[in-house]
């Protein structure tokens, strides 16, 4: 079959030293970023965004890649061991792996997540190998209409389905797409929103906001918030192997949490959250011990911590065959192909298959590398953990400040990121989430663009958008998506209503 | 039930901001040309939906708050204004700082700011943790990477 030869390619590429070096070093700068709270992947590969000026594109995007799914492997070691979890999607492992290290089985936790983790990203890596082709097969039909309807739904799911609010979502959404606005208006060079600030021209830089929004709004958190509440990390006691009981408990969460993952990763919904909340619901379900589940089962671990891996992989589909972003650290990733000229997208395939193949191929590797990083180098990982919180926060600000400054050399920017700072605060206080903003603000202006030559086609008639069948049916999509929300609160409000409800609470 | 004043006040910014992108538009082209779509068309749109979404924002604060936004427990954990104005002073400070006194020094300012703001009070022990911090990523950017932070007063000695 054609794929494998491509992906034969692909491991020529990967394989070399230096591209080896970059995954390494992909791998476990996400390994560290994961463990440490207050600093994720989306912030990391937004920092090292300048780099793509001194390394090929190649070696950049294997190692941004590596920083993204290792921090998958690494955020579950936090949620154990700590009683606050790192990243948002590693909450449910959080709720039983931090119960199982409080009874001393911190080892067989770490374990189960680091081999579900990793069985879970080679299982997607293989779905990804052979989804893509026919994914861009698809993709090549698509003209500017189609990608313009796509994209309308990708910011729909990403801002409507994720969180608890669609309303916040949307919010959040539109700023992104104010974001996104400001700067030269690329088809016609109009200015717009620069308010004749020159930094403002060239637009504001994806750096700033990612940093702003999640390091120094989540420092500003931190510091005034959840400062005063104690963590406890848990020390790993014993043996860190699991037992063949352990084993035989995990291998069926394992494979469903992949199952469920991999196809919540690829479709337009993005986000870890909710393949792992279901995977958590099923297994406990399903297992034979339900009354262990809050009390550390070894299940609600497993399945999750799979399901999790399994998604992250998988929405590398939308975006390297449509361009598709659906996660803050993905928007990111497309903004790093960019810094190359380079759009992914079913052209890429063709036009520059041995980059993308490579990519792919690295995943395979970095899978092998992060496992070996998180389950007999874990001890490495925990010693980040013990870096005292003042000194942690104030480091990442040195990183965060210096990456913005040395963007452009511009004292503007550090005080841009201070007011996009204090916006991600309100942001975390008020509980709008912010990933939607990331994709908003680069997706936003693809969006536009294809929109606009959308309409140039038809000679300005909007018709065309319902028109094309498929334009018309993932629009149909997107209004089913934000309306079902509503019509089924709706129906249940009147349902609840005799039960002696006002309708206020 | 109260309206919690912090949720009007962020469902008036987003209002604001709707306002300034919508205001912002009409001085955009909207039409003509080959494209058919101006510049202006997509602000005005983005910018009515922002003033909508505002306004459903407000409606909700005013009802008793936003769904999900537990305020009861948000007034357990009060808010630690001294910490916050040692973080925000810190990268004011570092903004204002960095093109004079350079990066290294700015940094170190920032290091001990911010760690006073979660509650370190050893001084001695955070300036000299920023200086070697900032310092060891000076090095690393100027003379490994390539890239040019400012050595600022330290631009005499420095090679």
């Amino acid at each position: 079959m054609d794929v494998w030869a491509q992906l034969m390619h692909g491991f020529a590429v990967a394989l070399t030293a230096p591209n080896l070096m970059w995954c390494l070093v992909g791998c476990a700068l996400g390994t560290a970023v994961g463990v440490l709270p207050g600093v994720g992947p989306a912030v990391t590969v937004a920092l090292l965004l300048p780099i793509t000026t001194k390394v090929d594109a190649s070696g950049a995007l294997i190692m941004f890649a590596g920083i993204y799914y290792g921090a998958m492997y690494g955020g579950s070691t936090t949620s154990i061991l700590l009683n606050t979890p790192g990243e948002s999607a590693t909450i449910v492992t959080a709720m039983e792996g931090n119960e199982m290290a409080k009874r001393g089985r911190a080892g067989p936790a770490l374990a189960t997540s680091a081999i579900g983790s990793f069985f879970a990203g080679t299982i997607a890596t293989i779905g990804l190998t052979f989804l893509s082709p026919l994914v861009v097969e698809l993709g090549l039909k698509f003209g500017p209409p189609e990608y313009f309807a796509l994209m309308v739904l990708a910011f729909t799911t990403v801002s409507a389905v994720l969180g608890e609010s669609t309303l916040r979502g949307l919010c959040s959404l539109f700023l992104g797409l104010a974001i996104g606005l400001v700067g030269i208006d690329n088809q016609t060079g109009q200015a717009r929103f620069a308010f004749d600030i020159p930094q403002l021209l060239d637009g504001i830089e994806v750096v700033t906001v990612a940093v702003g929004l999640f390091a120094v709004g989540e420092t500003l958190y931190f510091a005034s918030k959840l400062n005063q509440v104690d963590e406890k990390l848990e020390s790993i006691k014993g043996s860190i192997w699991m037992k063949a009981e352990d084993w035989k408990r995990s291998i069926g969460p394992w494979i469903r949490g992949t199952l469920v993952g991999f196809p919540f990763g690829t479709i337009p919904a993005g986000g870890a959250e909710i393949p792992t909340f279901l995977s958590y619901a099923m297994e406990k379900k399903l297992s034979k011990h339900p009354e262990e589940f809050g009390k550390g089962a070894i299940e609600g671990v497993a399945g999750p911590e799979a399901a999790n891996n399994a998604s992250s992989t998988g929405t590398m589909v939308p975006l390297l065959t449509l361009g598709l972003p659906t996660s803050a650290t993905a928007a990111i990733l497309l903004s790093a192909f960019q810094q190359y000229g380079l759009q992914p997208g079913p052209l890429l395939f063709e036009s520059n298959s041995a980059l993308v193949w490579g990519l792919i191929a690295s995943f395979y590797i970095g899978n092998v590398m992060l496992l070996v990083l998180n389950l007999p180098l874990v001890g490495l990982w925990v010693k980040l953990l013990q870096i005292p919180r003042p000194q942690l926060y104030a480091g990442i600000l040195v990183f965060a400040t210096m990456g913005v400054y040395g963007m452009r050399q511009s004292a503007f920017d550090v005080f841009l990121l201070y007011v996009i700072g204090l916006v991600g605060f309100l942001m975390r206080r008020y509980g709008f989430p912010t990933a939607p903003v990331i994709v908003g603000m680069i997706l936003g202006p693809l969006a536009e663009e294809q929109m606009r030559r959308s309409l140039s086609i038809s000679q300005g008639d909007p018709m065309i958008f319902v028109t094309h069948g498929i334009s018309a049916l993932l629009l149909g999509l997107t209004l089913v998506i934000l309306i079902a929300p509503l019509v089924i609160g709706y129906l249940r409000k009147r349902r609840d209503m005799p039960l002696g409800a006002t309708g206020e609470e | 039930m109260r309206a919690p004043a912090g949720q009007v006040a962020v469902a008036a910014g987003v209002l604001a901001i709707g306002a300034c992108v919508l205001g912002g538009s009409f001085f955009l082209p909207t039409g003509g040309g080959y494209a058919q779509v101006g510049p202006g068309v997509v602000p005005r749109v983005v910018g009515a939906v922002i003033l909508v979404l505002g306004a459903f924002l407000l409606a909700e604060a005013l009802r008793g708050g936003f769904p999900g936004v537990d305020e009861e427990a948000e007034a357990k954990l009060p808010m630690d204004w001294t910490a916050f104005a040692w973080v925000s002073g810190g990268i004011i400070a570092y903004g204002l700082l960095i093109e004079h006194l350079g990066f290294i020094f700015s940094s170190t300012i920032l290091f001990v700011m911010v760690a006073r703001g979660f509650n370190s009070r050893r001084y001695g022990l955070n300036i000299a943790t920023g200086l070697v911090l900032a310092s060891a990523v000076f090095a690393m950017f100027n003379y490994g990477l390539g890239l040019t932070l400012p050595a600022g007063v330290l631009k005499a000695v420095l090679p």
